[in-house]
């Protein structure tokens, strides 16, 4: 699994994560959202265009970064999910918390 | 009609394994037929719940063996994970989806799995868990359709697979060099029944393995491409006149190879059947009943020769294990021993004991090789370790020779041996020699004594009377005795006992010794070879 950081001029912290997001990449991924929200004000989109798997575990680091992100007022956001993280998404019923967006730019239109 | 992949996979501490799972996922999914994208990351997704559940609960911390088994129906996939973990732990049952607004970081594992599927069934049989899931295929499903409750059919088929493949596994013939006794029944069968080709084949896991071939034909082959495969769902003979003319068996055959096949069961000690004596050739033919019956009687002959080298094998552990297995506490002495058995099992042995102040130790070579020697060997043995318990040395040998005079009488066999006992705090060795003869003691300064035999084997002469010697050992100085097996690893005379003890002088440990001898034996050794050494520190 890989992670790209990239810092958008309004502030924004985008993660792009490639790979399996699973027991053995969790912790990683909740590690890179936490530096994103001590780094910036926590608002992270996390594109997982990349990523082909997500499981149980994967979605846990997804759901820790969210609570990190929002006790400093920020959100995590995702951008493109693959039809996987789509299915999981929605069986764990998590896509009304973890919203998707199709770009960064449509995660956070407002900033 | 079903089709089945099996994978296996050695599992062992979370989370690296999860990894290992979606391998194995990986390599599977293109041999199962007719998957939908929408079917197969469901049951990815469903058994990477499964296996880290199963790694994380079952295992305690154990490497665990776990076999992935998928059957493709036509209106439904399932999937068992068998599993080697201790009692399954993985509560199923009510488990519910935590609800999104309350941000639980875990406890969504089981309940995504259980959406992902149709039924989730558990099973604990002979020491595995078998996980089944259950899907129903998207091509017939209800879209949008709850799961619903679709109880598995191929459970009982895997569970037995898997007593099938383990009573395999135990015969331990699986990748063995080819055997003569086998290549005879292959040769005679070709011969007998006019085809091209022979082979006796062992279904193992995802491949057919062929222990002996006469003839043509790979000695391995996908078990999806193997005709022996079918064979050996049921107990009769199977005779295909006409592979390529048949639809089911047709993908099996080889034109101009692999067009007639005819095979037999064969099946493990326990019933499993675990492979096939079969007969084939380039074109159709027919198989008359009394063929059949021939054939029959040939996988017979294979079946007992399968069961005889498994008995044997158990013997040999039997026989290795009446081998003294520790080593006695005495202080500034080092004792090791060797005893590699031309076959399966051998005449000879070694022995020793705390007696006194110091140890009883025996050498003995039965007449011969084999089961008949291994039997006579291991009543020296008992015989001689109860009446050493009485007298002296030559009364020991003497009680035991009296004991066992008829027997070598009426076996028509005899054996050589040292039997002697070592005085740990002056270093006498007081031995009876019977008619052995290959005993030398290499002293510190490097000169090597030989010890004589003064008396003749036990089974010769009934009226032997049995006189003991001595020698004494002086720190530095080490005893090797031998059975006559090692002189045929060098030259083949005694001299090979002077090159033992100066080797034993220059080594530091009794082990040494013994590990230099039984690297130059390994398969090639044409008789048992047994070294005992014993050395005094100093």
């Amino acid at each position: 699994m890989d992670i790209s950081v990239t810092t958008h001029s309004n502030g924004i912290t985008e993660l792009g994560v490639s790979g399996r997001l699973n027991m053995v990449t969790a912790a990683r991924v909740r590690d890179a959202i936490q530096t994103a929200v001590d780094d910036n004000r926590g608002r992270v989109a996390v594109d997982l265009s990349g990523v082909v798997f997500l499981d149980s575990s994967g979605l846990g680091a997804l759901i820790a970064g969210l609570k990190t992100a929002r006790e400093a007022g920020g959100d995590v956001r995702l951008v493109r999910p693959t039809e996987q993280v789509e299915l999981v998404l929605d069986l764990t019923n998590m896509g009304s918390v973890l919203k998707s967006f199709d770009s960064v730019e449509s995660a956070y239109p407002h900033e | 009609m079903s089709d089945m992949v099996t994978r296996t996979v050695r599992l062992t501490a979370p989370p690296d394994t999860v990894d290992t799972v979606h391998d194995l996922l990986d390599a599977l999914w293109p041999s199962v037929p007719d998957v939908s994208a929408r079917d197969r990351m469901s049951l990815d997704t469903a058994i990477i719940e499964l296996a880290a559940n199963v790694i994380q609960h079952a295992n305690r911390g154990k490497p665990i063996t776990a076999t992935l088994t998928v059957i493709a129906f036509p209106d439904r996939i399932e999937a068992t994970l068998s599993d080697s973990g201790e009692v399954g732990e993985v509560d199923i049952e009510g488990r519910s989806m935590p609800a999104a607004d309350e941000l639980a970081e875990s406890g969504r594992g089981i309940a995504l799995m259980k959406a992902l599927v149709d039924t989730v069934e558990h099973r604990r049989v002979d020491g595995f868990n078998h996980w089944t899931l259950v899907r129903e295929r998207e091509q017939v499903r209800q879209p949008d359709a709850p799961p619903r409750h679709l109880p598995s059919v191929s459970i009982s088929g895997i569970i037995d697979e898997m007593a099938r493949q383990r009573a395999l596994e135990e015969m331990g013939i699986l990748d063995s060099p080819p055997e003569d006794r086998f290549d005879r029944v292959t040769r005679l069968a070709k011969q007998l029944f006019g085809v091209g080709g022979a082979k006796i084949n062992l279904i193992d896991g995802d491949r057919q393995w062929s222990k002996s071939t006469a003839g043509y034909g790979d000695e391995v082959v996908p078990r999806d491409k193997a005709v022996c495969a079918v064979t050996i769902e049921d107990d009769r003979t199977f005779v295909v006149q006409d592979l390529l003319a048949d639809p089911l068996l047709a993908d099996r055959g080889v034109p101009g190879e692999v067009e007639f096949y005819a095979g037999h069961p064969l099946q493990a000690p326990g019933g499993e059947r675990i492979g096939a004596l079969c007969v084939y050739d380039g074109k159709p033919r027919q198989f008359s009943e009394r063929e059949k019956e021939m054939l029959r009687d040939l996988a017979d002959w294979v079946q007992q020769e399968l069961t005889a080298s498994h008995e044997l094998s158990r013997a040999a552990e039997v026989q290795q294990g009446l081998l003294p297995q520790s080593l006695i506490s005495m202080p500034d002495w080092d004792i090791a021993g060797m005893c590699l058995p031309a076959r399966a099992v051998g005449g000879d042995f070694y022995d020793w004991y705390p007696v006194g102040e110091g140890a009883a130790i025996t050498l003995a070579d039965t007449m011969g090789k084999g089961i008949g020697s291994a039997i006579i060997a291991a009543t020296v043995r008992a015989v001689l370790r109860s009446a050493a318990r009485f007298g002296d040395v030559a009364g020991a040998v003497d009680l035991a020779a009296a004991s066992l005079n008829a027997d070598l009488d009426t076996t028509g066999l005899f054996v050589t041996l040292l039997h002697g006992r070592l005085d740990m705090d002056s270093g006498e060795f007081t031995y009876v020699d019977a008619g052995h003869g290959l005993t030398v003691v290499a002293r510190r300064d490097g000169a090597i004594e030989r010890l004589r035999s003064h008396t003749p084997p036990l089974g010769v002469d009934l009226e032997t009377e049995w006189q003991s010697h001595s020698v004494i050992l002086n720190p530095g100085d080490v005893l090797v005795t031998a059975s006559d097996g090692l002189l045929d690893l060098y030259d083949g005379t005694l001299d090979a006992l002077d090159k033992i003890g100066a080797l034993a002088l220059l080594a530091s440990t009794s082990a040494e010794v013994t590990d230099a001898v039984r690297a130059r034996a390994r398969g090639v050794a044409p008789d048992d070879v047994t070294v005992v050494v014993v050395r005094r520190d100093g």
